[in-house]
Protein backbone atom coordinates (compact mmCIF):
# COMPACT_ATOMS: atom_id res chain seq x y z
CA UNK A 1 0.00 0.00 0.00
CA UNK A 2 2.57 2.38 1.37
CA UNK A 3 4.61 1.28 -1.70
CA UNK A 4 2.27 1.93 -4.36
CA UNK A 5 1.35 5.79 -3.16
CA UNK A 6 4.67 6.26 -2.62
CA UNK A 7 5.17 5.10 -6.52
CA UNK A 8 2.28 7.05 -7.25
CA UNK A 9 3.57 10.41 -5.37
CA UNK A 10 6.91 10.00 -7.23
CA UNK A 11 5.19 9.43 -10.27
CA UNK A 12 3.25 12.33 -9.62
CA UNK A 13 6.24 14.39 -8.40
CA UNK A 14 8.60 13.55 -11.57
CA UNK A 15 5.86 14.73 -13.92
CA UNK A 16 5.58 17.68 -11.92
CA UNK A 17 9.16 18.16 -11.53
CA UNK A 18 9.52 17.55 -15.18
CA UNK A 19 7.27 20.26 -16.13
CA UNK A 20 9.09 22.04 -13.93
CA UNK A 21 12.23 20.88 -15.21
CA UNK A 22 11.51 21.81 -18.66
CA UNK A 23 10.71 25.40 -16.90
CA UNK A 24 13.91 25.62 -15.59
CA UNK A 25 15.44 24.30 -18.62
CA UNK A 26 13.45 27.02 -20.73
CA UNK A 27 14.50 29.72 -18.47
CA UNK A 28 18.29 28.74 -18.07
CA UNK A 29 18.59 28.59 -22.12
CA UNK A 30 16.97 32.46 -22.25
CA UNK A 31 19.74 33.61 -19.28
CA UNK A 32 22.31 31.96 -21.04
CA UNK A 33 21.59 33.99 -23.92
CA UNK A 34 21.02 36.87 -22.42
CA UNK A 35 24.57 36.41 -20.55
CA UNK A 36 25.69 35.22 -24.58
CA UNK A 37 24.60 38.66 -25.64
CA UNK A 38 26.29 40.29 -22.51
CA UNK A 39 29.38 38.73 -23.53
CA UNK A 40 28.88 39.31 -27.44
CA UNK A 41 26.97 42.79 -27.26
CA UNK A 42 30.02 44.62 -27.49
CA UNK A 43 30.11 45.25 -31.21
CA UNK A 44 32.95 45.18 -33.25
CA UNK A 45 33.23 49.38 -33.60
CA UNK A 46 34.19 50.77 -36.30
CA UNK A 47 34.80 54.04 -38.54
CA UNK A 48 32.16 56.40 -39.28
CA UNK A 49 30.55 55.98 -42.55
CA UNK A 50 28.01 56.68 -45.26
CA UNK A 51 24.48 56.14 -43.49
CA UNK A 52 26.19 56.24 -39.67
CA UNK A 53 23.61 57.99 -37.35
CA UNK A 54 25.39 60.47 -35.01
CA UNK A 55 24.31 62.18 -31.69
CA UNK A 56 24.56 66.14 -32.10
CA UNK A 57 26.34 67.24 -28.55
CA UNK A 58 25.35 70.95 -29.23
CA UNK A 59 22.77 73.54 -28.60
CA UNK A 60 22.01 74.17 -32.14
CA UNK A 61 18.93 72.71 -32.69
CA UNK A 62 19.80 69.46 -34.50
CA UNK A 63 19.03 66.52 -32.38
CA UNK A 64 20.54 63.25 -34.56
CA UNK A 65 22.49 63.50 -37.98
CA UNK A 66 23.31 60.70 -40.46
CA UNK A 67 26.69 61.27 -42.04
CA UNK A 68 26.78 61.28 -45.65
CA UNK A 69 30.52 62.11 -46.40
CA UNK A 70 33.54 61.86 -44.11
CA UNK A 71 36.18 64.55 -45.59
CA UNK A 72 39.56 62.97 -44.65
CA UNK A 73 40.47 59.40 -44.98
CA UNK A 74 38.96 56.34 -47.59
CA UNK A 75 37.27 53.89 -44.76
CA UNK A 76 35.33 57.04 -42.64
CA UNK A 77 35.75 59.41 -40.45
CA UNK A 78 37.28 58.94 -36.84
CA UNK A 79 37.74 60.47 -33.50
CA UNK A 80 38.03 64.78 -34.53
CA UNK A 81 38.03 64.36 -38.28
CA UNK A 82 35.46 66.46 -39.95
CA UNK A 83 32.18 65.01 -41.67
CA UNK A 84 29.54 66.17 -44.19
CA UNK A 85 26.03 65.44 -42.66
CA UNK A 86 22.13 65.64 -43.14
CA UNK A 87 19.90 66.43 -39.94
CA UNK A 88 17.56 63.31 -39.25
CA UNK A 89 15.94 64.77 -36.36
CA UNK A 90 16.21 68.50 -34.74
CA UNK A 91 14.00 70.90 -32.30
CA UNK A 92 11.11 73.01 -33.51
CA UNK A 93 13.11 76.09 -33.06
CA UNK A 94 16.55 75.57 -33.53
CA UNK A 95 19.12 77.12 -35.64
CA UNK A 96 19.45 74.01 -37.94
CA UNK A 97 16.35 72.43 -39.68
CA UNK A 98 15.72 68.84 -40.21
CA UNK A 99 16.53 67.86 -43.52
CA UNK A 100 19.64 70.28 -44.26
CA UNK A 101 23.39 69.62 -44.86
CA UNK A 102 25.85 70.35 -42.05
CA UNK A 103 29.18 69.95 -41.43
CA UNK A 104 30.20 68.61 -37.94
CA UNK A 105 33.37 67.29 -35.95
CA UNK A 106 33.28 64.04 -34.53
CA UNK A 107 34.00 65.01 -30.78
CA UNK A 108 33.25 61.35 -29.73
CA UNK A 109 33.35 57.87 -31.40
CA UNK A 110 32.94 54.19 -29.92
CA UNK A 111 36.07 53.26 -32.21
CA UNK A 112 39.31 53.25 -30.35
CA UNK A 113 41.81 56.18 -31.75
CA UNK A 114 45.52 55.77 -30.68
CA UNK A 115 46.79 58.70 -29.03
CA UNK A 116 50.16 60.47 -29.54
CA UNK A 117 51.90 58.00 -27.15
CA UNK A 118 50.77 55.00 -28.20
CA UNK A 119 47.80 54.00 -25.77
CA UNK A 120 44.39 54.51 -27.26
CA UNK A 121 40.83 56.01 -26.17
CA UNK A 122 37.59 55.20 -26.93
CA UNK A 123 34.15 56.10 -25.62
CA UNK A 124 30.32 55.94 -25.32
CA UNK A 125 29.25 56.50 -28.12
CA UNK A 126 29.58 58.26 -31.69
CA UNK A 127 28.81 62.33 -31.48
CA UNK A 128 29.57 65.04 -33.12
CA UNK A 129 29.31 68.94 -32.76
CA UNK A 130 27.84 70.57 -35.99
CA UNK A 131 30.27 73.44 -37.66
CA UNK A 132 30.29 75.45 -40.37
CA UNK A 133 32.76 75.36 -43.25
CA UNK A 134 35.10 77.56 -41.49
CA UNK A 135 35.40 75.17 -38.87
CA UNK A 136 33.56 77.18 -36.28
CA UNK A 137 30.61 76.08 -34.03
CA UNK A 138 27.06 76.85 -34.75
CA UNK A 139 25.90 76.16 -31.58
CA UNK A 140 27.27 78.00 -28.11
CA UNK A 141 27.32 75.24 -25.80
CA UNK A 142 29.42 71.71 -25.75
CA UNK A 143 27.77 68.91 -23.76
CA UNK A 144 29.78 65.98 -22.55
CA UNK A 145 33.42 65.09 -22.54
CA UNK A 146 35.49 65.41 -25.95
CA UNK A 147 38.94 64.40 -26.60
CA UNK A 148 42.18 66.98 -25.98
CA UNK A 149 42.91 66.01 -29.89
CA UNK A 150 40.59 68.68 -31.12
CA UNK A 151 43.60 70.98 -30.50
CA UNK A 152 45.69 69.66 -32.81
CA UNK A 153 42.70 69.70 -35.41
CA UNK A 154 42.38 73.32 -34.57
CA UNK A 155 39.16 73.52 -33.00
CA UNK A 156 39.78 75.13 -29.86
CA UNK A 157 36.82 76.24 -29.76
CA UNK A 158 35.14 73.12 -29.19
CA UNK A 159 37.27 72.87 -26.85
CA UNK A 160 36.96 75.80 -24.94
CA UNK A 161 32.98 75.08 -24.48
CA UNK A 162 33.26 72.17 -23.45
CA UNK A 163 33.05 70.98 -19.77
CA UNK A 164 34.70 67.74 -19.50
CA UNK A 165 38.06 67.38 -21.75
CA UNK A 166 39.51 63.45 -22.20
CA UNK B 1 54.84 62.12 -17.16
CA UNK B 2 52.14 60.45 -15.01
CA UNK B 3 51.84 56.61 -14.12
CA UNK B 4 48.42 55.81 -13.39
CA UNK B 5 46.60 52.74 -11.97
CA UNK B 6 44.66 50.29 -14.44
CA UNK B 7 41.23 50.38 -13.40
CA UNK B 8 40.71 46.77 -12.81
CA UNK B 9 43.78 45.11 -11.48
CA UNK B 10 44.94 48.68 -10.31
CA UNK B 11 48.52 48.21 -11.89
CA UNK B 12 50.64 50.58 -12.94
CA UNK B 13 49.82 51.86 -16.83
CA UNK B 14 52.99 53.09 -18.18
CA UNK B 15 52.65 55.91 -20.91
CA UNK B 16 52.19 54.31 -23.89
CA UNK B 17 50.47 51.02 -22.85
CA UNK B 18 46.73 49.95 -22.80
CA UNK B 19 43.47 52.12 -23.35
CA UNK B 20 41.17 54.37 -21.79
CA UNK B 21 37.29 54.37 -22.06
CA UNK B 22 35.48 57.44 -21.30
CA UNK B 23 32.06 57.11 -20.07
CA UNK B 24 29.59 59.81 -21.19
CA UNK B 25 29.96 61.14 -17.81
CA UNK B 26 33.17 61.56 -18.41
CA UNK B 27 34.48 59.17 -16.09
CA UNK B 28 37.44 57.81 -17.61
CA UNK B 29 38.70 54.06 -17.16
CA UNK B 30 42.16 53.47 -17.89
CA UNK B 31 43.27 49.98 -18.40
CA UNK B 32 46.99 48.50 -18.62
CA UNK B 33 46.29 46.00 -21.25
CA UNK B 34 43.44 44.31 -23.10
CA UNK B 35 42.85 41.66 -20.50
CA UNK B 36 42.14 44.13 -18.01
CA UNK B 37 39.61 46.03 -20.90
CA UNK B 38 37.90 42.62 -21.90
CA UNK B 39 37.21 41.88 -18.78
CA UNK B 40 35.17 45.15 -17.77
CA UNK B 41 33.44 44.70 -20.87
CA UNK B 42 32.02 40.88 -19.78
CA UNK B 43 31.10 43.81 -16.86
CA UNK B 44 33.11 41.61 -14.19
CA UNK B 45 33.56 42.80 -10.97
CA UNK B 46 37.21 43.34 -10.20
CA UNK B 47 36.67 42.48 -6.19
CA UNK B 48 35.53 39.08 -7.36
CA UNK B 49 38.10 38.45 -9.60
CA UNK B 50 40.81 36.62 -7.78
CA UNK B 51 44.20 38.07 -9.93
CA UNK B 52 43.12 41.76 -9.03
CA UNK B 53 44.53 43.85 -6.49
CA UNK B 54 40.95 44.79 -5.08
CA UNK B 55 40.38 41.21 -4.64
CA UNK B 56 43.78 40.65 -2.18
CA UNK B 57 43.53 43.69 -0.67
CA UNK B 58 40.02 42.90 0.17
CA UNK B 59 40.77 39.60 1.52
CA UNK B 60 43.41 40.23 3.24
CA UNK B 61 46.17 38.38 1.06
CA UNK B 62 47.80 41.51 0.66
CA UNK B 63 49.45 44.49 3.19
CA UNK B 64 47.28 47.57 2.49
CA UNK B 65 48.59 49.38 5.31
CA UNK B 66 52.04 50.67 5.86
CA UNK B 67 53.94 53.31 5.53
CA UNK B 68 55.94 52.86 2.22
CA UNK B 69 52.80 53.23 0.47
CA UNK B 70 53.03 56.99 1.14
CA UNK B 71 55.56 58.00 -1.17
CA UNK B 72 53.50 56.28 -4.00
CA UNK B 73 50.98 59.78 -4.08
CA UNK B 74 49.59 62.08 -6.74
CA UNK B 75 51.20 65.60 -7.10
CA UNK B 76 49.50 68.10 -9.13
CA UNK B 77 52.38 70.44 -8.42
CA UNK B 78 55.82 69.47 -10.99
CA UNK B 79 58.79 69.40 -8.48
CA UNK B 80 61.42 71.71 -9.55
CA UNK B 81 64.22 70.09 -10.82
CA UNK B 82 67.25 69.33 -8.59
CA UNK B 83 70.05 67.27 -9.11
CA UNK B 84 70.87 66.48 -5.50
CA UNK B 85 67.48 65.54 -4.58
CA UNK B 86 66.71 63.57 -7.83
CA UNK B 87 70.14 61.33 -6.95
CA UNK B 88 68.87 60.79 -3.19
CA UNK B 89 65.62 59.89 -4.61
CA UNK B 90 66.92 56.96 -6.73
CA UNK B 91 68.65 56.07 -4.05
CA UNK B 92 65.68 56.00 -2.05
CA UNK B 93 63.56 54.14 -4.45
CA UNK B 94 65.87 50.79 -4.48
CA UNK B 95 65.83 50.61 -0.50
CA UNK B 96 61.91 51.58 0.06
CA UNK B 97 61.11 48.96 -2.94
CA UNK B 98 63.07 46.49 -0.45
CA UNK B 99 61.64 47.30 3.03
CA UNK B 100 58.10 47.14 1.02
CA UNK B 101 58.89 43.88 -0.59
CA UNK B 102 60.15 42.50 2.66
CA UNK B 103 57.17 44.03 4.87
CA UNK B 104 54.87 42.08 2.40
CA UNK B 105 56.42 38.65 2.67
CA UNK B 106 56.35 38.68 5.90
CA UNK B 107 52.70 39.84 6.10
CA UNK B 108 52.22 36.79 4.00
CA UNK B 109 54.04 34.64 6.45
CA UNK B 110 51.94 35.96 8.95
CA UNK B 111 49.01 35.26 7.51
CA UNK B 112 49.82 31.66 6.55
CA UNK B 113 50.93 30.97 10.42
CA UNK B 114 47.47 30.86 12.18
CA UNK B 115 47.03 27.95 9.13
CA UNK B 116 49.95 26.23 10.16
CA UNK B 117 49.09 26.10 13.81
CA UNK B 118 45.84 24.47 13.01
CA UNK B 119 46.85 22.08 10.35
CA UNK B 120 49.37 20.66 13.37
CA UNK B 121 46.68 21.00 15.95
CA UNK B 122 44.69 19.00 14.19
CA UNK B 123 47.30 16.13 13.31
CA UNK B 124 48.05 15.86 16.81
CA UNK B 125 43.89 15.23 18.12
CA UNK B 126 44.08 12.79 14.89
CA UNK B 127 47.24 10.95 16.48
CA UNK B 128 45.36 11.02 19.48
CA UNK B 129 42.33 9.68 18.90
CA UNK B 130 43.28 6.87 15.61
CA UNK B 131 45.96 5.45 17.23
CA UNK B 132 44.36 2.06 17.46
CA UNK B 133 44.64 1.53 13.75
CA UNK B 134 48.38 1.52 14.27
CA UNK B 135 48.51 0.38 17.36
CA UNK B 136 45.72 -2.44 18.69
CA UNK B 137 45.64 -1.76 22.40
CA UNK B 138 43.29 -4.75 23.57
CA UNK B 139 44.76 -7.34 21.31
CA UNK B 140 48.65 -6.35 22.54
CA UNK B 141 47.48 -6.00 26.51
CA UNK B 142 46.35 -9.36 26.08
CA UNK B 143 48.36 -11.68 23.73
CA UNK B 144 52.07 -11.47 24.97
CA UNK B 145 52.69 -13.80 22.12
CA UNK B 146 51.62 -10.97 19.34
CA UNK B 147 53.74 -8.62 21.24
CA UNK B 148 56.90 -8.07 19.82
CA UNK B 149 59.26 -5.94 21.50
CA UNK B 150 61.38 -5.20 17.98
CA UNK B 151 57.83 -4.09 16.21
CA UNK B 152 56.87 -1.98 19.33
CA UNK B 153 60.08 -0.03 19.85
CA UNK B 154 59.98 0.82 15.96
CA UNK B 155 56.17 2.09 16.14
CA UNK B 156 56.61 3.72 19.00
CA UNK B 157 59.96 5.04 17.96
CA UNK B 158 58.04 6.44 14.37
CA UNK B 159 55.62 7.47 16.52
CA UNK B 160 57.95 9.89 18.23
CA UNK B 161 59.83 10.65 15.29
CA UNK B 162 56.05 11.68 14.00
CA UNK B 163 55.61 13.75 17.14
CA UNK B 164 58.66 15.51 16.50
CA UNK B 165 58.51 16.35 12.73
CA UNK B 166 54.85 18.05 13.92
CA UNK B 167 56.13 20.02 16.50
CA UNK B 168 58.97 21.47 14.64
Amino acid sequence: MAASFASKCSRVGRSLLGGLGNNLSGLQSASNEVVGNNVWSQQQRTFIQMRTVLKVVDNSGAKKVMCIQALKGKKGARLGDTIVASVKEAMPNGKVKKGKVVYGVVVRAAMQRGRCDGSEVKFDDNAVVLVDKQGQPIGTRVFGPVPHELRNKKHVKILTLAKHIA
Amino acid sequence: MRLEKCWFCSSTVYPGHGIQFVRNDAKIFRFCRSKCHKNFKMKRNPRKVKWTKAYRRLHGKDMTQDSTFEFERKRNRPERYDRSIAENTLKAIKKIAKIRSDRSSDHIKNRLKTGKIQRQKEARKQLEQDIHLVKAPLALAQDSSLRLPKIKVNVSQTQTEENQQMEE
